[in-house]
């Protein structure tokens, strides 16, 4: 990467149809990318086992990430940047991941000690809802509902 | 020099622009009395427009401090000209709780943002990144000009909070909801939250934007021969400082929006299972109000050392220059800002070790808080190895450089008490915390800032502050300092909580009504004594003796080189070339040598 | 002196250039889309909180299972309204790249005409938005109200309607704003003022602001519609 960098410092270093093509390959790539993401999508709906889905749901986390490598890297022109430039962008971001993991632990431990300690909100949360308008007989076909 | 040609051939698209941009300034010599001195796009005029809205706040700030101090000080007695002028606030000559939560609040958020991060940073980032990076001035100068314009619209709002008829909000500076998110909460929720939060929005976007000049500044626009690892320690810490800034202003804004939402539009991110006095039982359900203070906090820790790094930078800095000798450690020095930098993200939930947090990531939080010792006595023993030896001015800035390294240890070594989840359990909410932060934080920035206001006092106005009276403002406010806060400590111990308006109440506390009023005597001499800094800085402006040298200080940094009073684009003629670090002080029998001068033939290395 | 500079041939970090070999315009533009992905992380992240927080959520595929002129009657049909969205922002980035490719060509005619192209992408993906929004509030879900139970069939609380008006108000306000400044762009480019300047940089730094309002929509559409 260091060797690729160094030679296309400038953006006039492409050649124009290059560049072009290299454009829409991207394209194609996100295109299929997110193709995928839906067909996993709607594979998830029917499905009542709970492991598999969060499976999925890791698998569609992952090619958001890669769709987002993509936009970042060609689109934002980020891959063809000198490697400094690279590094102090890329570095900051890994604050995220204490960021995340920090919170989203701190917000199930908060659930955990809300529904061990808290009875009326375990009460209150599993009572059961109407929905307000009135069921259209197509509605009780819908995928993934309460059944 | 063969390098120079290979480099001119890959600099590319990057010259043009920049070329535009100083040529600029240095045509730009027909200025009105609008351009020059309000809407100036001169880094050194910004600065000091930052410098003076900060002293108004640091006045007002202090000022409020003194008032709820006459409360806690002396609970009992009646001062019937309180009345006169705060009205109602001070009906028959006592502070009443809501004015007296008003002021805390008021006091926490005006200090620790509008006084030591505008005020700080703002002005020494804006004062001397171009001038010590060897710049014309700011990468974009009408942005800087809009970061200060931001901040006084900020400013201008916040205070008007202060003159409304419920008067400000009062639920302590870090606005935890419910309190910042139900009008009905208190007096002080309704509009001066609201003026409040439009205050702190706009101070974000201020900050927002002067950081953002700062980091590219830095970075682009160093002079030739000015490599990162030249660049005097004042730069470094105020590139950290931007960074900070940027990347922890923006989840505050985030934070703040999510309250908007609950304050006026009926959500419930912060909200869950309210009953409010008067107004019954809320229908909102689902909420965290410790979500907020997850989102503040991880602002809220930067913040502190968006506080403290540009103090501790310009220390090194002073304290290197007044001893003669390099700073010691250099590398180590940039390696400890990078470190607390980092560490300061990863913290924040060690102000929350009580309110319900899991006590497994309570643990890492301790773990992680703890390690930010590391760094910050590697600046500690640097500092003290900086001086060990030295041949020593003790000119005022030196004093209080000196002073800041003393309060920085002080005040330091209880945040390892306070780091323990442990220990906390114990000390939170009391005196105990308001002594560490007051000493580590608030004290010891304001003497970084000091110590910067009368080493640099010179380059700003041309002139020297006064320094008997500089002498006299160190002794008084570093004794009265620790007179203040000290005693604080063993309250703490003893279980006195911070925020209550009046500790009588409890028979246990009883025993320090004393120690209360001796704290709050000394806080008023102490701020009678920055008035004689005020005196002194504004004299001086006008009256002060003229420099009759670029380099008062024989310093070896770029900002010396320039003309005594530079002009917008600071150096007459080409920018100079830099040819060493800024550290070469007592080396080869020479008392000082200028970053400018090209390195000798029988130099030894350093 | 130890010096970073001397590993590296080129010698990036010596001052009097960039070490980026970027002008700062451009530089800036990249630091301040850290600090905006800092403000949107902090929604999301305070969402996924919020979420991890809460016994239950609404199943996103029940929600948002219609698009316009949908047959009265036809069975809901989720994720395709929103997919063709995802589309629309996608293709208007690749015509912004084109854009900024024909800046750095100097070809004025391809800028404008990939301008154009992306501000009617814009439009179109906010007219979308506009129509989801209209539609739910149609529906009875606004910020504080939420209609729809959880996917258990539980009482739901109001949080998931608020985060999803928030974050996705504040990004369309973010695709509103690149409008905007496309916009700007389109004028200047037809004024000639990048010709006369001799460079297109303009062009590209317009472009990351728009690209990093498509990746933002990466991660809503994600975290929103999918997960």
């Amino acid at each position: 990467m260091e060797q690729h960098s160094a030679t296309t410092v400038l953006p006039h270093g492409h050649k124009p149809d290059a560049a072009v093509k290299e454009i829409w390959k991207v394209t194609g790539i996100l295109t299929v990318l997110t193709l995928v993401e839906l067909g996993l999508g709607f594979w998830m709906m029917g499905m009542q086992d709970e492991t598999t889905k969060h499976f999925i749901k890791g698998a569609i986390i992952i090619l958001m990430l890669a769709k987002a490598f993509y936009i970042v890297g060609y689109f934002m022109h980020l891959k063809h940047e000198i490697r400094n430039l690279i590094m102090t962008i890329c570095i900051p971001l890994i604050l995220f991941a204490w960021f995340i993991i920090a919170f989203l632990y701190e917000g199930n431990s908060y659930n955990n000690l809300k529904n061990k300690y808290n009875g009326y909100y375990k009460e209150h949360s599993s009572q059961h809802m109407e929905k307000k308008e009135e069921p259209k007989p197509a509605e009780t076909k819908k995928p993934g509902a309460k059944d | 020099m063969s390098n120079e040609t290979i480099l001119q051939s890959t600099i590319g698209v990057t010259i043009p622009s920049e070329i535009d941009n100083h040529e600029e300034h240095v045509h730009h010599h027909h200025e009105s009395f609008i351009t020059k001195y309000v809407f100036s796009q001169d880094h050194k005029m910004i600065g000091k427009q930052f410098l003076i809205t900060g002293m108004f706040w640091a006045v007002l700030g202090g000022l409020m401090s003194v008032l709820f101090r006459l409360q806690l000080g002396y609970p009992d007695s009646t001062f019937p000209w309180l009345e006169d002028i705060i009205g109602k606030w001070g009906k028959g000559g006592h502070i009443s709780p809501e004015a007296y939560y008003a002021l805390v609040t008021t006091h926490g958020t005006v200090l620790v943002f509008f006084v030591l991060t505008a005020g700080l940073s703002g002005t020494f980032a804006n004062l001397l990144i171009p001038l010590q990076v060897g710049a014309r001035d700011m990468a974009s100068p009408f942005m800087n000009m809009l970061s200060y314009w931001f901040f006084f619209t900020a400013s201008v709002i916040m205070l008007s909070s202060v003159f409304v008829e419920t008067g400000p909000f009062s639920g302590g500076w870090t606005a935890y909801p419910p309190l910042s998110a139900l009008g009905s909460a208190s007096p002080g929720s309704k509009t001066g939250m609201d003026l409040w939060i439009i205050a702190m929005a706009l101070f974000v976007v201020s900050s927002l934007l002067g950081g953002l000049n700062y980091i590219v500044t830095i970075l682009n626009m160093r002079t030739k021969g000015m490599t990162m690892t030249r660049l005097p320690l004042t730069i470094w810490a105020l590139f950290f400082t931007a960074v900070l800034g940027v990347l922890s202003f923006p989840v505050l804004l985030s934070g703040f929006i999510l309250l908007i939402f609950d304050r006026n539009f009926g959500t419930s991110f912060y909200l869950s299972d309210i009953y409010v006095n008067g107004v019954g039982a809320l229908p909102n359900e689902g909420g965290s109000a410790i979500l907020f203070q997850h989102l503040f906090w991880f602002l809220g820790h930067p913040e502190v050392y968006i506080i403290l790094l540009p103090a501790m930078g310009m220390v090194s800095e002073i304290l290197s220059t007044n001893s003669r000798k390099p700073i010691f450690g250099y590398m180590a020095m940039v390696g400890s800002l990078f470190a607390i930098a980092i560490l300061a993200f990863l913290v924040w939930a060690h102000h929350m070790f009580v309110t319900g947090l899991n006590p497994f990531l309570g643990s890492i939080f301790v773990l992680l808080t703890l390690l930010i010792a590391v760094p910050s006595a590697i600046k500690v023993f640097n500092w003290l190895t900086t001086l060990w030896r030295g041949n020593i001015r003790f000119t005022p800035a030196m004093l209080f450089a000196i002073g800041f390294v003393s309060l920085f240890i002080s005040g330091g070594l209880t945040g390892i008490w306070l780091g323990n989840s442990a220990l906390d359990i114990h000390l939170h909410d009391t005196y105990f915390v308001i002594a560490h932060f007051h000493i580590v934080m608030g004290v010891a920035s304001m003497f970084g800032m000091f110590a910067g206001i009368y080493h640099w006092f010179p380059k700003m106005y041309g002139k020297y502050l006064n320094n008997n009276l500089g002498y006299i403002h160190f002794w008084l406010t570093m004794i009265g300092a620790y007179l203040i806060f000290w005693p604080m400590h063993y309250e703490g111990l003893a279980g006195m909580p911070r925020r209550y308006y009046d500790i009588g109440a409890w028979e246990s506390f009883k025993q320090f009504a004393d120690l209360n009023r001796f704290i709050s005597t000394v806080a008023m001499i102490v701020f009678a004594v920055q008035l004689l800094f005020l005196f002194n800085f504004f004299y001086s402006i006008f009256k002060g003796r003229k420099l009759t040298t670029k380099n008062p200080w024989n310093s070896t940094t770029l900002e010396w080189t320039t003309p005594i009073n530079p002009g917008h684009g600071n150096w007459v003629g080409e920018i100079p070339e830099v040819h060493r670090w800024a550290y070469d002080y007592g080396k080869d029998g020479h008392d000082f040598i200028q970053q400018t001068t090209p390195i000798g033939e029988d130099e030894s290395i350093h | 002196m130890a010096t970073t500079t001397a590993i590296t041939p080129v010698k990036y970090w010596s001052g009097g250039k960039s070490p980026f070999n970027v002008e700062y315009g451009k530089l800036m533009m990249w630091y301040f889309l850290m600090s905006d992905a800092f403000t949107f992380g902090a929604f999301l992240i305070a969402y996924g909180t919020t979420r991890f927080a809460t016994n239950g959520w609404p199943n996103p595929n029940e929600v948002f299972s219609s698009y316009p002129f949908k047959p009265e009657g036809s069975s809901p049909a989720p994720l395709i309204f929103v997919s063709i969205m995802t589309f629309i922002l996608i293709i208007s980035s690749v015509t912004m790249v084109l854009a900024v490719h024909a800046g750095h060509n100097m070809d004025k005619k391809g800028v404008v005409r990939n301008l154009i192209l992306t501000i009617l992408g814009g439009l179109a993906f906010l007219s979308c938005q506009a129509w989801e929004w209209t539609h739910l509030f149609h529906e009875g879900a606004w910020w504080g109200r939420n209609p729809f139970p959880n996917a258990d069939g539980t009482l739901s609380t109001t949080n998931f309607t608020n985060f999803f008006f928030t974050i996705t108000g504040f990004h369309g306000f973010h695709v509103f704003s690149g409008v905007v400044i496309n916009i700007v762009m389109l004028l200047m480019t037809l004024g000639n003022k990048f010709e006369q300047r001799g460079h297109y940089l303009m062009i590209e730094k317009a472009g990351l602001y728009w690209h990093f309002v498509d990746l933002v929509w990466v991660f809503v559409f994600t975290c929103f519609y999918l997960v």
